[in-house]
């Protein structure tokens, strides 16, 4: 059934606005960092205002905004890759045996994924400080790690579901230990599923800021916690809280336009096929 | 074929060992501290036990219970106005055009972005005298609005925040799901002459009952947890118009240095989140696909 | 005048003959700890920006190392408390607000500064700690004393004043002459004025503080002291909802409802910023503005402001309050810290910092010559402070709580309109009494 070129008009333009609809905050981020600071206080409909690099200068150069990507990626990196190497081995073991506890592990990490981070954040600051971790970027990581694997291991379990056990079993025949089934069938089976949880992960050990606000000093901040910085009683400097926010917004829009599939994929499997 | 017992501890261990140190512990550990009065900058040691002290004085401050109420409302406001538009939305553009990839990705984008940074770009818009929303506003001709030091405007405020952040990944979802409505269902009704409207409510969404169900828990339980947006775009304010639970609890650990009254009322929000959890468990319980 | 000018010129003569020794035994002083790092918690605030600006002139001259950690207010108060806790912690040096003074002496967390202005090795003996403004200090570094924060016997120096301020009124000169205005003495005339601009000039009338919580507090009080009330009274009763404080309360909100767009959640920046951008034609706050009105970079009205006295109620009560700068018990170069206090905090330095955009801290730099001509307001500002009050707000342990959790959200409820007045403040008097009497207060 052909459709109006009318109907198609007016779809085309729905899904335009909603576009706008969706970056427009994202573009205020960038294109206020890129205003002098007597311009942030003019018309805010004025488009057309000279640009300025100042904010990103101050922002690169004053306080220590190299330790504090450094910390960032640090964390970032090393927490995702533990929670996908830790992830990924439970998953699997959750999906292909069945053990004692197995229903009480799984209904644990379930639970444990919907905790509010609000909620961690006093004992962990407890905790942590009585285990000499508080300040340390491994602190961190620990925290990152054992926060994200409930979502990780629940996320890949889907996707081990959806390798056929057959396929296994047939490289077990032809002599594979379970090391290298793992590695030969499983995982190139599962990489979408290991690509979209590794940018969840890494986006929310990028990204988070409470936990690290709390568990953070001068020596080990990362960089949501020196954007927050900016907000003072003084008021908000906007033009460098703006440059810092586009920067920390960099890597997830990197990972966002290169692997939107993927994401997506990561997101409903599970709920949708299931 | 038979493998030997320890080998799924190995696969399984780490994890649970991780999750259960450092995930699990703090939790726990949230209910032991609501016993004891601790302030901030006192050592541990000379924390005093109160039993169930803080946990009565949290149960009996009305402004738990108000906090409590924010919350509520803020979740029930935001999810059904993210399920609402996310399906109609869906239903509206489900069919494909050219440039889908592109705006897929575009859509994607609010939810990838850093929660601090969202807020501070909302903050920057909301602005009673230097922001985007009153500029439009004036555009068309309506006074300016003082979003955040309204009581109710800053609660539409940070729902406006939430609703946009979320309301893309409801909309993907339901696409997905819609994508995956077998055809030939629909071309049946369609035959047996339903116009768009039935065809609509009594085919479509309730083959995606279900997705629709799991979203609908996924984000009811992740509104708990918003905790970045608010503390950037109105730290509870004004009054305690937007203090959410989570933000309440915030504030009385550290800027009231409070440590184990707050830890008291961590408590409940577990309890409530818990429930939530619960029911989402039993409406699908990914368990359930074996035998 | 004339006499403290005759001791101060030989002085100055007598100093500077001794110049090469006392720059010797400058030397001694420092030398010892010359490669030390100091670490020094600072806030986000214009006086220490300024400061940082001096800063690298304090390792030129001495070789102590220092390492600044800016931090928002609210989070450094929680770093403090978290560094001064364990047993050795990260800071050394560190900034407070004078509405911590009581409760970080109360938790042992600031060390008492007697020991080291006494001790020779240490001690600059021109440093002159008269000349410091004296309510400033009395304000910002005396516990111990009468009602625990105010000078009299048992009070002993923990911090000293660095950031300190008090309040004035500054006004819009070409408004007030555009229409005729006459700058108000009295809240009487205050109050008339507010809707006088409102309607004929059309902007804000005062640019205020109205956030919930500290801020609305601060704004309430600035008017409660001048109308003669307070929030305790001697015994530790409540007694702000009399009607002094109801009176007080009106005020603000005529206040906000005269004020520009946005005010009643206003911080004290936001304050600044509209009466910095033209949004509003009088500002009631900090003496620390008048670093920031002539800056082109944050101010749109560079030239066009007046300063004037605090008007007076049934009294003249202006605020006493800011910053200081305390040494950490557990800090590992406290003698360090102590140094760089002494010297950020010295004559010359006080002057540098004042040029460069802070705010004075004594009694010579508010007079020098060269400064008055960049500050006029100086002139104000030194008239201002002699009805400085010290009693401006019980600094006691629990006056942070108090704010937060009682009166800054029940005064905010006033401000959005949600409460009377009188209902505001009557409400807060159970909540406040019970925090009193958790804390120890026989009330």
């Amino acid at each position: 059934m052909k459709r109006s070129p009318l109907l198609a008009a007016a779809h085309y333009a729905m899904l335009v606005g909603l576009a706008v609809l969706c970056i427009a905050p994202i573009a205020v981020i960038f294109a206020t960092s890129l205003r002098q600071q007597v311009d942030i206080f003019a018309e805010p409909l004025n488009f057309i205002f000279t640009p300025t690099l100042e904010n990103y200068r101050a922002v690169l150069q004053e306080d220590k905004f190299d330790r504090y990507l450094y910390n960032s990626l640090f964390v970032g990196l090393i927490s995702t890759a533990a929670t996908l190497v830790l992830g990924c081995m439970a998953a699997y073991g959750l999906a292909r045996f069945r053990f004692p506890g197995r229903r009480t592990l799984a209904y644990t990490t379930l639970l444990l994924r919907t905790v509010p981070l609000a909620v961690m954040a006093i004992p962990v600051f407890l905790i942590w400080n009585e285990w000499h971790l508080v300040n340390s970027l491994w602190g961190l990581i620990l925290l990152y790690v054992a926060v994200n694997l409930p979502f990780t291991i629940w996320l890949l379990y889907g996707f081990v579901l959806q390798v056929p056990v057959e396929l296994e079993e047939a490289a077990a025949i032809d002599g594979c230990g379970p090391l290298r089934v793992f590695t030969k069938v499983l995982l190139p089976l599962m990489a979408p599923g290991l690509a979209a949880a590794s940018i969840f992960t890494f986006r929310i050990a990028w990204n988070e800021f409470i936990l690290a606000l709390v568990l953070t000093d001068r020596h080990s901040r990362t960089l949501p916690v020196a954007a927050s910085l900016f907000v003072t009683d003084m008021g908000v400097d906007w033009g460098r809280v703006m440059a810092m926010g586009s920067l920390i917004a960099i890597p997830p829009l990197i990972f966002t336009f290169v692997a939107a599939r993927q994401i997506i994929t990561g997101l409903t499997a599970g709920a949708v096929k299931g | 074929m038979r493998t030997p017992s320890w080998v799924p501890i190995l696969y399984v261990g780490p994890a649970a060992a991780i999750m259960a140190a450092a995930c699990l512990y703090p939790v726990i550990s949230a209910l032991q501290l609501g016993l004891y009065d601790w302030s901030m900058g006192t050592p541990w040691s000379a924390a005093r036990w109160v039993g169930l002290d803080a946990f009565a004085a949290a149960f009996s401050n009305p402004r738990v219970w108000s906090s409590l109420w924010t919350t509520l409302l803020f979740a029930g406001v935001c999810v059904t106005a993210e399920m609402l538009l996310g399906i109609a939305l869906a239903l509206a553009l489900e069919r494909p055009v050219r440039g889908t990839a592109v705006f897929r990705t575009l859509f994607i984008l609010p939810m990838m972005i850093a929660p601090i940074a969202v807020g501070l770009a909302w903050r920057y818009m909301f602005d009673a005298q230097f922001g985007l929303i009153n500029a439009v506003l004036g555009l068309l001709r309506i006074a300016p609005m003082t979003w955040l030091a309204d009581p109710t405007l800053a609660f539409a405020a940070i729902v406006i925040a939430d609703v946009w952040q979320w309301t893309p990944f409801v909309f993907i979802m339901m696409v997905a799901a819609l994508a995956n409505v077998d055809s030939a269902v629909i071309e049946a009704s369609r035959i047996d002459g339903a116009n768009w409207w039935q065809m609509t409510t009594l085919v479509k969404l309730p083959m995606i009952a279900h997705v629709i169900a799991i979203t609908l828990m996924m984000r009811l339980v992740d509104a708990f947890r918003v905790l970045e947006v608010i503390y950037v775009l109105t730290f509870g304010g004004p009054g305690d118009s937007t203090e959410i639970l989570a933000l309440h609890i915030y504030k009385t650990a550290f800027v009231g240095q409070q440590l184990g009254v707050a830890a008291a009322i961590s408590v409940l929000l577990l309890v409530v989140v818990a429930a939530l959890s619960w029911i989402a468990l039993r409406i699908s319980n990914p368990l359930d696909n074996e035998k | 005048m004339k006499r403290r000018d005759f001791v101060t010129k030989t002085s100055a003569t007598v100093f500077g003959a001794s110049l090469p020794l006392s720059g010797i035994r400058a030397q001694n002083r420092y030398s010892r700890y010359a490669g030390q790092t100091v670490t020094f918690s600072v806030p986000a605030h214009p006086h220490y920006d300024a400061m940082m600006k001096i800063l690298p002139d304090f390792t030129r001259e001495t070789g102590i190392k220092v390492e600044t950690d800016r931090l928002a207010m609210g989070r450094m108060k929680e770093k403090q408390l978290l560094e001064m806790a364990k047993p050795q912690g990260d800071y050394d040096l560190g900034c407070y607000v004078v509405m911590w003074k009581g409760e970080y002496v109360a938790k042992n967390l600031i060390r008492p500064l007697d020991p080291f202005l006494q001790n020779p090795a240490l001690a600059d003996p021109a440093y002159d700690i008269k000349d410091i403004i004296p309510v400033y200090l009395e304000n910002l570094g005396l516990v111990g004393g009468p009602k625990g924060y105010l000078a009299g016997p048992g009070a002993r120096l923990y911090g000293l004043p660095y950031g300190a301020e008090t309040s004035v009124l500054a006004y819009r000169k070409d408004i007030f002459a555009r229409h005729g205005l006459k700058v108000p003495e009295n809240y009487a005339e205050f109050a008339q004025l507010l809707r006088v601009i409102k309607d004929k000039e059309g902007i804000g009338a005062l640019a205020s503080r109205g956030q919930a919580g500290h801020q609305a507090v601060h704004a309430w009080l600035l008017h409660l002291n001048p109308l003669g009330g307070s929030v305790f009274d001697d015994e530790w009763r409540v007694r702000f909802n009399d009607k002094a404080g109801v009176q007080a309360l009106k005020f603000l909100q005529e206040v906000v409802a005269t004020g520009p767009a946005g005010i009643a959640g206003y911080g004290q920046g936001e304050s600044n910023t509209a009466f910095l951008q033209g949004q509003a034609a009088m500002y009631l706050d900090s003496t620390s503005l008048a670093g920031l009105v002539n800056d082109p970079a944050k101010s749109r009205i560079v030239g066009k402001v007046s300063w004037a006295l605090h008007p007076m109620g049934t009294r003249r009560a202006s605020q006493s309050g800011g910053l200081g700068l305390a040494i950490a018990r557990n800090a590992k170069n406290a003698d360090a810290g102590f140094l760089l206090m002494q010297w950020l905090t010295s004559k010359a330095q006080d002057k540098a910092v004042t040029r460069a955009g802070g705010a004075p801290t004594r009694n010579s730099t508010l007079a020098d010559t060269d400064l008055v001509r960049q500050y006029p307001e100086f002139i104000t500002f030194k008239e201002a402070l002699k009805y400085s009050n010290p009693d401006w707000r019980p600094i006691i342990a629990v006056w942070d709580k108090i704010n937060v959790q009682a009166l800054g959200v029940g005064i905010s409820e006033a401000l959005t309109g949600k409460k009377t007045a009188e209902a505001a403040l009557n409400d807060l008097v159970a909540p406040v009494t019970q925090i009193m009497r958790e804390a120890g207060y026989k009330v």
